[in-house]
């Protein structure tokens, strides 16, 4: 308990040092250690129960000659395998985690102020900027994977008693991201863009020559239009949120960005885990089939 | 009339602990007297090389369960968990293409004890990553990577990858279906990246299928490499909370 005359000082000074007094402080042992002690104990009879209760899988042995339909990568990797569906793999499966790993470290280097530190989401804002990130990047999420799914087609044809295969053919390029590069006619020309091998040195570096032909068109579709998404979404949303003010410091800002990563990975990661069948296909998770082989 | 005082006699139970806690052996082995005295028990803290990792004193609000859930001790505790089934699956597994598959066969029906080793160690490894990644939104939401924590956050995104790596080099080892094809379809990502991404992959699985040498690679990284690597990261991070004073708390 904070004694009576540190709690009657005025001055922020005082007031910080009473709260650090000893009087707040307890030992650590027994009263720490004795939490980690029981902890250990019950998530070592936890983990042994459950070890007890469910076995680990061991499937056939390995058969390079066999392919499964579907192969999935461990579960925490099945969000980008999910983002390997809609993008250059170059992009879902390095350039993206390097750059959200990187945006991630570089997270206190951008929001310094000091504070509200140590309290669970008490800066002011704090729950409307989490609510916010986590709805727009679970929604968002969800609709361009059903976008690129064709499945706006699916509901049309249901809602309007037509055949998926009657959607008009002037709307094609708006089926999923490729038919925009298949259903829109491209001049030919921009299909193949001979750069040759001088624009990237890869030479320089010992390694073999690349030799640059662009397809413009697939360009666009690989990598032009994720990275505006991935990239522009975010921006968007954040200053939407600036000119409107609903965020106004770093910390709002961070916590709209982080919460709606976090949205997007465990979205990505359930719809690649539960959603996705044979072919990688999008199914009703309770049609989802185990792999065949 | 002179009375002389006769030494009481001392119960039997503090002679047998005199004799256990109070004699040379034991003081080598253990400075401090039994912590039931605060000085004691700060100096059973701060004498001990294990229980040091602690400060001796600690704010209240921080002992809440709701603070921290824990969540950092747990990923610890979850690492040694698998540190110590991982040392005994050691005994009986040989990663050899011939071997790999049998020795898990055997370790699930001929080991005493071999299938709740390898259950624990599967669900420990599963259990580790869900705590790091719930760890590290913890540390988030809470503020606590604001200055001087900064680089802390960024042992600890570091921390995270190498238990992501961890768990993906010992998702081959069973070679089974699941693993052969889940470290291609992962490895087949890290080829995909522009210019560097096939020598990589070549490297990281040395050749160009998931065979024998991406086996023997994954588990010496399994066993030795990452874990020795975590080790440090991880002493760096408890090292600098501890310079950093403890948890953070409001200003």
């Amino acid at each position: 308990m904070v004694i009576s005359t540190q709690a009657a000082a005025q001055s922020p000074a005082v007031r910080a040092r009473s709260r650090r007094s000893r009087e707040e402080e307890l030992l650590v042992w027994p009263d720490l250690v004795f939490v980690e002690f029981i902890s250990a104990v019950l998530f070592t009879l936890s983990f042994t129960l459950l070890s007890v209760l469910i076995d680990a899988p061991l499937q056939d042995r390995a058969n390079p000659a066999h392919t499964p339909d579907p192969s999935k990568a461990p579960w925490y990797f099945l969000n980008l395998q999910e983002l390997l569906l809609h993008m250059h793999p170059a992009l879902a499966g390095v350039i993206v985690p390097t750059v959200a790993l990187a945006a991630l470290a570089a997270i206190p280097y951008f929001d310094r102020s000091l504070e509200h530190q140590g309290e669970w989401l008490a800066t002011p804002r704090a729950w409307t900027m989490t609510a916010i990130g986590a709805v727009v990047g679970t929604v968002g999420t969800i609709l361009l994977i059903l976008w690129d799914g064709q499945k706006h087609v699916v509901l049309w044809a249901r809602l309007t008693g037509h055949d998926v295969a009657e959607w008009p053919a002037k709307l094609n390029w708006l089926r999923n991201a490729r038919s925009i590069q298949n259903n829109i006619a491209w001049p030919e020309s921009w299909r193949h863009i001979p750069l040759g091998s001088k624009v990237l040195r890869t030479d320089l570096l010992g390694l073999p020559k690349v030799d640059l032909d662009v397809n413009l068109p697939a360009v666009l579709v690989e990598q032009v239009i994720p990275v505006s998404f991935m990239v522009g979404l975010p921006l968007l949303l954040s200053l939407v949120l600036w000119r409107l003010g609903i965020a106004k410091t770093r910390r709002d800002h961070m916590i709209v960005q982080f919460s709606g990563f976090i949205a997007v990975f465990l979205t990505l990661t359930i719809s690649g885990t539960f959603f996705r069948g044979s072919g990688m296909e999008l199914f009703w998770f309770w049609d989802v089939k185990p792999a065949v082989s | 009339m002179v009375t002389t005082e006769r030494p009481e006699s001392r119960p039997l139970g503090d002679r047998v602990y005199d004799a256990i806690f109070h004699n040379y052996v034991w003081r080598s082995v253990f400075r401090s007297g039994y912590p039931n005295t605060p000085r004691n028990q700060m100096l059973a803290v701060a004498t001990n090389v294990f229980l040091h990792l602690h400060p001796t004193r600690i704010h209240r609000t921080h002992v809440k369960i709701t603070h921290t859930f824990c969540l950092g001790g747990l990923s610890f505790f979850l690492f040694l968990g698998l540190t110590i089934t991982g040392v005994l699956l050691m005994f009986y597994y040989v990663p050899s293409v011939e071997r790999a598959y049998e020795d898990m066969q055997r370790i699930q029906t001929d080991v005493r004890f071999g299938m709740l080793m390898r259950n624990l160690h599967r669900w420990m490894a599963h259990g580790m990553v869900l705590a790091v990644l719930m760890h590290m939104m913890r540390v988030f939401y809470t503020g606590a990577y604001k200055p001087p924590r900064e680089f802390n956050w960024v042992v600890g995104v570091v921390l995270l990858v190498l238990t992501l790596l961890l768990s993906f080099t010992g998702y081959l080892l069973p070679w089974d279906e699941l693993s052969l094809w889940a470290i291609t379809v992962g490895t087949n990502m890290v080829g995909s990246a522009p210019i560097l991404g096939e020598p990589n992959r070549f490297v990281l699985i040395g050749g160009f299928d998931v065979g024998a040498s991406a086996l023997i690679r994954f588990y010496t990284l399994h066993v030795v490499g990452l874990p020795l690597l975590a080790a440090v990261f991880m002493t760096v991070h408890f090292w600098r909370i501890r310079r950093d004073g403890g948890l953070a708390r409001p200003l």
